[in-house]
C-alpha cells in the first residue's frame, strides 16, 4: 500500500475502526425497505384522479421525510395536462434542492418556447441584498442583460439574449426553500456540474412556480426547453435554454458569485 | 456487507446487480426491493460516516427514491453501489446545507459520530484496537478537512477502492489519490503528536 511501516499501521488501524462502526440491523433494513417501496408505490385506487393521488403521495413521502417537522410545502403535483390515469400510474416523483419533480410518460409537445426574459427591474446589487447571498453569474455568459427579483424576494433571475446561445434564464434561489417550482417531466438524468450534484432535462417539460403556501401559481406555468438545475452551498440555480448539456455545464461551471464594482 | 473489493467498474461484488436492475427498467417495481435490501446496510454507514448521524436511515431511504427516479440516467452496466453512495453522499451533504455555516454543521455532524465510532463493538475486528488508540484516531479525523476526512472514510473506513471512492465523491480518481495521500501525512502527524503529548499512549510507536 505504502512504502512507509508506520503509514501502513495507520491504514490497517482505520480499517479496523471503519469496521466498529455499529451495523445496520436486518429489522432495520426491512423498515428501509418497506419504506422506499411505499414511497415508490403508485397510488392505483379504483377511482383514481391524477391530481389527489399524487397529492396524496406527496403527503405520504413528506411524511417519511426526516423534515417532516419543519412546514415543509405540500407541492402540488397535479398534471398541468390532462395526463391519462393510466400512464400516470409509473409516474415518480421527487424533490431536489426546492424543486419537485414529477416524471411522467407525457405526452409532452416535442418543442418549447425559449425562455421568458427577466424583466428588468433589479440590479445584482438589489438582488445581492434581497437574497442574503450574492447572486452567481456565469463568466461563460457575462453580464445578463436584464435582472429580476421576484415580489416576494425569493428567486432571482437574469437572463441574457443573442450570440451563441440566443436567449438563457438563470433563476436561482436560497437552497433552503422547499418547493419553489414543480415540475413534471417525462424523465432527468443525474450529472454534476464541478463536485456539485445536477439534474439534466432534456426534452421540453412543464415548469410552474409555487407560492409559499404550496399553492401553485397557475399564471407561472409554461413549457420549458433543455434545463439544468444544480446545487452549491448557498443556492440552487436553473438554467434554461436552447443548449446541449455539454455546454449548460461548462456555463455552470463558470459561475461565480457577482462582486460589487468599486467605485473607482 | 457488500463492503467489497470490488475493481473499479467491476460488479463482481453483487452479482446480479446488473440483472436486477433490468428487471426494475422494465418496470418490476418489486425488484428494487433486492437492491435496496442488498445495499441499504453499507449505505447507512456511508451517511453515518459522512456526517449524517443519526439521521443515516432517513437520508437513506431519500436516498434510494431518488436513485429509482434517476434510473433513466443510470449507465447500463455500470455498477449500482457507487452510483447510490455518491447520490448517498449528495444526500448526506445537503443536510446541512443551510443558513449556517455548512463546514461548521458537517463537523459538529461527524463530531456527534464520534461516540459511535469510539465505543465501537467489541468484535473480533475492534479488539486489535484499544479505546485511546479509536479516540486517537476519530479525534484525528476531526481536525482533518472536510475533503480529507471524506476520502479518509470512503477509501479506509469504509474500504471503497480507489474508483468507487471517485464516484461516490464525485471527483478525478487523481484527485482522490493526492488527497489521499496528504489527509494520511496529517493523520499520521496529528496522531503522533498526539501520542508524544499523552506520553503514555499505549500504541505510541505506531506512528
Amino acid at each position: 500500500m505504502t512504502s512507509d511501516p508506520a503509514q501502513d499501521a495507520l491504514v490497517a488501524d482505520l480499517h479496523a475502526l471503519g469496521r466498529t462502526v455499529p451495523t445496520v440491523s436486518p429489522a432495520a433494513t426491512a423498515t428501509i425497505t418497506d419504506a422506499v417501496l411505499a414511497r415508490l408505490a403508485s397510488a392505483p385506487a379504483p377511482a383514481y384522479r391524477p391530481g389527489r393521488s399524487l397529492l396524496a403521495r406527496a403527503r405520504a413521502a413528506i411524511a417519511g421525510r426526516r423534515r417532516a417537522a419543519a412546514a415543509v410545502v405540500v407541492a402540488l403535483l397535479v398534471a398541468l395536462l390532462a395526463t391519462p390515469p393510466v400512464r400516470a400510474a409509473v409516474a415518480d416523483w421527487f424533490g431536489f434542492g426546492g424543486v419537485r419533480v414529477r416524471i411522467d410518460p407525457g405526452p409532452y409537445p416535442s418543442h418549447a418556447p425559449p425562455p421568458p426574459p427577466a424583466r428588468v427591474d433589479g440590479d445584482l446589487g438589489n438582488a445581492h441584498a434581497v437574497l442574503g447571498f450574492a447572486p452567481l453569474v456565469p463568466i461563460a455568459l457575462g453580464a445578463p442583460n436584464a435582472v429580476e427579483v421576484s415580489a416576494d424576494g425569493r428567486l432571482v433571475s437574469l437572463s441574457w439574449t443573442g450570440e451563441p446561445d440566443g436567449m438563457l434564464r438563470l433563476d436561482q434561489w436560497d437552497a433552503n426553500l422547499d418547493g419553489l417550482f414543480a415540475k413534471t417531466a417525462r424523465g432527468a438524468q443525474f450529472t454534476t456540474v464541478g463536485q456539485d450534484f445536477a439534474l439534466w432535462f432534456d426534452s421540453p417539460h412543464e415548469v410552474v412556480l409555487l407560492a409559499p403556501d404550496g399553492t401553485k401559481r397557475t399564471e407561472s406555468a409554461r413549457l420549458a426547453g433543455h434545463t439544468l438545475i444544480w446545487e452549491t452551498s448557498t443556492a440552487t440555480l436553473r438554467l434554461e435554454g436552447d443548449l446541449t448539456l455539454e455546454r449548460a455545464v461548462q456555463i455552470a461551471e463558470s459561475a461565480r458569485p457577482w462582486v460589487e464594482p468599486s467605485p473607482s | 456487507m457488500y463492503l467489497g473489493d470490488e475493481q473499479g467498474g467491476g460488479i463482481s461484488d453483487s452479482p446480479g446487480d446488473t440483472d436486477v436492475l433490468a428487471r426494475v427498467r422494465a418496470g418490476d417495481r418489486e425488484a428494487y426491493a433486492v437492491l435496496v435490501r442488498r445495499h441499504a446496510p453499507v449505505a447507512v454507514r456511508t451517511a453515518m460516516l459522512l456526517g449524517a448521524g443519526t439521521d443515516a436511515e432517513d437520508v437513506v431511504q431519500d436516498a434510494f427514491v431518488k436513485a429509482y427516479a434517476g434510473l433513466r440516467g443510470f449507465r447500463d452496466g455500470a455498477p449500482f453501489r457507487p452510483w447510490l453512495l455518491r447520490i448517498v453522499a449528495n444526500e448526506t451533504r445537503n443536510l446541512h446545507r443551510g443558513a449556517g455555516r455548512r463546514a461548521a454543521r458537517e463537523r459538529t455532524a461527524w463530531e456527534r459520530t464520534l461516540p459511535l465510532l469510539a465505543e465501537g463493538q467489541d468484535d473480533p475486528a475492534s479488539v486489535a484496537l484499544s479505546r485511546e488508540r479509536r479516540a486517537q484516531l476519530v479525534e484525528g479525523l476531526i481536525l482533518l478537512s472536510d475533503a480529507h476526512r471524506q476520502v479518509v472514510v470512503c477509501r479506509y473506513l469504509l474500504d471503497l477502492d480507489e474508483a468507487e471512492t471517485a464516484v461516490v465523491l464525485g471527483w478525478p480518481r487523481g484527485t482522490v489519490k493526492s488527497r489521499l495521500h496528504r489527509a494520511l501525512n496529517q493523520l499520521a502527524r496529528i496522531v503522533a503528536r498526539e501520542t508524544d503529548s499523552a506520553t503514555a499512549g499505549p500504541e505510541g510507536g505506531a506512528a
